[in-house]
């Protein structure tokens, strides 16, 4: 026990906190150029932030001879908390890789056949604006379909779409977190942060965050969780990192999750364990609750689950008790059932009733920061409605954002009306949406296909014409402020020139605005543009400030309780937490999470579950040098038990087939997944060959995974996907 | 004044080590290592059966060995210690024999094609004697390498070894390694 206590003791002493019971863990925020680092003369060092996966950490680029040598990370930065990951480390190579678009091409040969004609700027610019008049003057505006993914950038991208007249924007989120944003914010009214640092308990469906890196969530599990003994409780039909890592780890049986947080409802009401005094002061709807999960019990979940009930409701019981510092985690990755959403409810009832709102160690709403906002000419909104019908299937999903797998269907189908051209900015539908077969049918509807990337991705590959963006750290970006329980305003400047032909997205929208008529609507530089942002950030001298910095933090301590007190209108219908949602009933939804068993694969399938490591981002990262090295080659994980049965050996090359495609790759015979599942990884097995470490090697998840989406939130369900597997 | 002694040692807290890499990354770039070779890497030892399963992970490097065996062997003194402990190469001296890599019992060096001589973990020398962390130690998200000087009592892995229980890899061979973990 000695050695427990001296551990939490020197941890709350290096990060500059006494101990007590109470005490929270602060983060310490030290200044870089206050580490006694000094550049010689003839190198710089100028802090950025990391574009190589969503979390945007504070980084500094050591400069020698004009060449990025280095990227430190840049303690400053709370959120990113002194670190960066191996992505962050390899962005160099995103720079240097001989793969890179060294300059706009235009196709020669048919789709995907890569035969390419490298052009100009101008002859890019007018071939893509000649394309795209041709089919607004035919079809209208909206026959136009913009796609993007986040990025700082992307808000002229999304501009130029709207611009342009069309309302068929589709962003990322129904491929990602949808289901998660929706269901948290029908409950709260806002969607927010998962105070890891501080908490006792904490317990994770499938949220594989030792490797799926989110700041600060993931070191704040190794520096709060594991440094100060908090339990963490981790379901996933895959024994992985987190599992590894975890108090406890339960193989669930697949997209039963809802059934196990319902029993833990009915065990924590049932015992009276809730917090009376939070649900009475801020939630609506506990009577009905109450009755809804009496149902719900531990052994009928047991049976659904497979984890035994006298867990079930011991955790319930555990987790009640290290109220209010105990939480149940969102999740952040993709959606895996067609009952996403409501999973997501439950975890959000189930924290409600303990009384974590707004507490240490417990959830907390997202805070802010301000910044300006740049001031351009408005256009007229896009007139018709979208081609996805939105509002007609998915009426709480968010319209700005879209439903891409409904959209997919609707484009195949031609209803409601025709889309003939596809821009795309920086996303790879090609592997980011299930079911390739039927993204290539959608491409070979389009008359004309443009993307804008920095490197040449699968979806690039089947393209018209090819726009190379310069990568992040030949870039200056819009500011960000990244809003959550230590906040922080984070800037990216350029710290080298572009080494190819290439041009930030902002350049590259407005070279096809000004062809397109649209000039006016974009008349500004990133410069204007940034410096209305720094304009509105309280503090002196802001321009300098993050030009040196490249981060704001404020004081860089969270706040807690701010919401709790008894004026305090939540933004959901009735002002309270909504436990029972009136608004979910007359959208014709549960209005409290019921179960309905997930249909489980025939003797001779397997479920399909997918994953990440932390060395490389959805589908990308696979072809960097630096990090393909750690493995060149994806996988198909299957248990030894029905291994053995189909006669599979480690190692052998196996064929996995679905009802939308095939594909083969070597098996990997190992304990570490349930009987019932098969899992492989993404990004491999691409199209492109300038993807070279990657093309054709290792196989797609993408050409396996049917089309499912979430009720409610549209959100692809990406574990609905069974498969046949076999010696090939 | 005289200057005090120095013995630089890195502390590992292995049971935080999520396999993330990014050690091994920010290695390549700090020292310009090539694709195909590796400074430090991150042992695995997976076992068990389903469901009663068990990983560990063990970030390794060079030992920076009290009394190193590759300095023992090598023919032209090329290998050499620092005051403070650090075991470079010198490369103007190294004539590529490689009996070094056969010599470290944690075969943490490699032969470096370009130049013909034999490469391995300097502790970022050049960064420390700046006062900077080694790259590896630095930009780990998990914090689990922790470095300093073991004759500094003030220090935070003086005061690691001073509490904690800990073991060293291999020290049957005498080589008296500087990588200590943390049980």
């Amino acid at each position: 026990m000695g050695t427990i206590r001296m551990d939490r003791r020197l941890f709350l002493k290096a990060a500059g906190v006494t101990a007590g019971a109470a005490a929270t863990t602060q983060v310490a925020c030290l200044s870089y150029f206050k580490k006694g680092r000094s550049a010689a003369a003839e190198n710089r060092e100028v802090p950025t932030t990391c574009e190589l996966c969503p979390n945007k950490c504070s980084a500094i680029a050591v400069v020698e001879g004009g060449l990025v040598k280095k990227l430190n990370p840049n303690p400053e930065n709370p959120k990113s908390r002194d670190m960066l990951c191996a992505r962050g480390n390899a962005a160099i190579k995103q720079v240097y890789d001989p793969d890179r678009i060294k300059k706009p091409m235009i196709r020669m040969g048919a789709r995907g056949e890569g035969k390419w004609k490298e052009v100009s700027w101008d002859e890019a610019f007018d071939f893509a604006a000649k394309k795209l008049a041709e089919v607004k003057a035919k079809h209208g505006p909206e026959a136009s379909l913009w796609s993007s993914t986040e990025g700082f950038q992307e808000v002229f991208f999304k501009n130029l779409g709207l611009a342009f007249g069309s309302p068929n924007l589709v962003r990322h989120p129904t491929l990602c977190l949808a289901s998660v944003n929706l269901a948290y914010s029908a409950t709260f009214g806002t969607v927010p942060s998962f105070d890891l640092l501080n908490s006792r308990y904490v317990i994770m469906s499938g949220a594989n965050r030792f490797e799926s890196i989110i700041t600060p969530d993931t070191m704040d599990l190794i520096g709060g969780v594991m440094e100060r003994k908090a339990k963490l409780i981790y379901l996933d039909p895959r024994f992985t990192v987190t599992a590894a890592k975890a108090d406890e780890w339960y193989p669930i049986k697949p997209g039963t999750d809802l059934a196990f947080i319902l029993a833990m409802i009915h065990v924590i009401i049932k015992e009276n364990r809730h917090s009376k005094d939070f649900v009475a002061a801020f939630t609506t709807g506990f009577d009905e609750l109450a009755e809804h999960v009496k149902q719900y019990t531990p052994e009928w979940a047991e049976k659904e689950t497979e984890i035994p009930a006298k867990d079930i409701s011991r955790i319930a019981r555990e987790f009640a008790d290290a109220a209010p510092r105990s939480l149940y985690y969102a999740g952040r990755r993709s959606s895996w059932y067609q009952n996403d959403f409501q999973m997501r409810r439950a975890q959000a009832i189930l924290n409600a009733i303990i009384g974590n709102w707004d507490q240490v160690g417990g959830m907390v709403p997202n805070a802010k920061l301000p910044k300006g906002e740049f001031l351009f000419m408005p256009w007229d909104e896009p007139k018709a409605p979208r081609v996805d019908e939105i509002e007609k299937h998915f009426p709480l999903a968010a319209k700005g954002d879209g439903v891409y797998l409904k959209l997919r269907e609707n484009v195949l189908s031609g209803k409601p009306y025709p889309i003939k051209a596809w821009m795309v900015y920086k996303q790879d539908p090609m592997n980011a949406m299930p079911d390739q077969a039927k993204t290539l049918k959608m491409i070979e509807g389009m008359d004309f296909i443009g993307v804008i990337d920095v490197a040449m991705s699968d979806m690039a590959w089947y393209a018209d014409v090819v726009f190379p963006e310069s990568a992040y750290l030949e870039r200056t970006d819009p500011v960000e402020v990244m809003a959550g329980i230590w906040p922080a305003v984070v800037y990216r400047q350029q710290v080298v020139k572009p080494i190819h032909d290439t041009k930030p997205n902002l350049e590259i929208v407005q070279g096809l605005a000004k062809r397109l008529g649209l000039s006016d609507y974009f008349d500004y530089t990133i410069e204007q543009w940034v410096e209305a942002e720094f304009k509105e950030l309280p503090i002196p001298m802001a321009m300098e400030h993050m030009k040196k910095h490249g981060v704001w933090a404020a004081s860089g301590k969270p706040v807690y309780g701010k919401t709790l007190t008894p004026d305090f209108r939540f933004v959901t219908k009735t002002g309270k937490i909504e436990l029972f949602s009136q608004r979910l009933q007359e959208a014709g939804y549960d209005p409290l999470p019921a179960y309905t068993a997930p249909v489980q694969p025939p003797d001779d399938r397997f479920r399909l579950i997918l994953g990440r490591v932390g060395y490389f981002t959805h589908a990308n990262q696979t072809n960097n040098v630096w990090l393909n090295e750690f493995m060149k080659e994806n996988d198909l994980w299957i248990n030894p038990k029905p291994a053995e049965r189909l006669g599979i050996r480690n190692g052998a090359l196996v064929e996995v087939a679905s009802s939308v495609g095939k594909v083969k790759l070597k098996a990997r015979v190992t304990e570490e997944i349930r009987p019932d599942c098969v899992f492989m990884l993404h990004g491999f097995g691409k199209k492109s060959k300038l993807q070279s470490l990657v093309y054709n090697v290792g196989a797609s998840d993408a050409v396996l995974l049917e089309t499912a989406w979430d009720k409610v939130s549209g959100n692809a369900a990406f574990h609905e996907t069974f498969v046949k597997v076999a010696n090939a | 004044m005289a200057m005090k002694k120095k013995r630089y040692a890195l502390v590992l807290d292995s049971r935080k080590c999520i396999n993330c890499k990014a050690c091994a990354v920010a290695c390549k770039a700090e020292n310009q290592v090539p694709v195909g070779n590796t400074r430090n890497w991150i042992n695995e030892a997976r076992q068990g059966e389903y469901p009663k399963l068990r990983i560990d992970f063990e970030p390794e490097q060079c030992h920076h060995c009290e009394h190193p065996s590759c300095a023992r062997v090598c023919p032209t003194g090329a290998t050499w210690m620092r005051k403070d402990g650090i075991v470079l190469v010198n490369y103007d001296d190294c004539i590529g024999c490689r009996y070094c890599m056969v010599a470290c019992p944690y075969d943490a060096r490699y032969f470096h094609e370009e130049s013909g001589t034999v490469h391995k973990c300097t502790l970022c020398s050049h960064r420390v004697d700046k006062g900077d962390l080694p790259a590896c130690v630095e930009t780990c998200p998990s914090k689990v390498r922790v470095f300093g000087d073991l004759e500094d009592p003030t220090s935070r892995v003086h005061e690691l070894l001073a509490t904690r229980r800990y073991r060293v890899k291999e020290p049957q061979t005498g080589n008296g390694p500087q990588l200590y973990y943390l049980l």
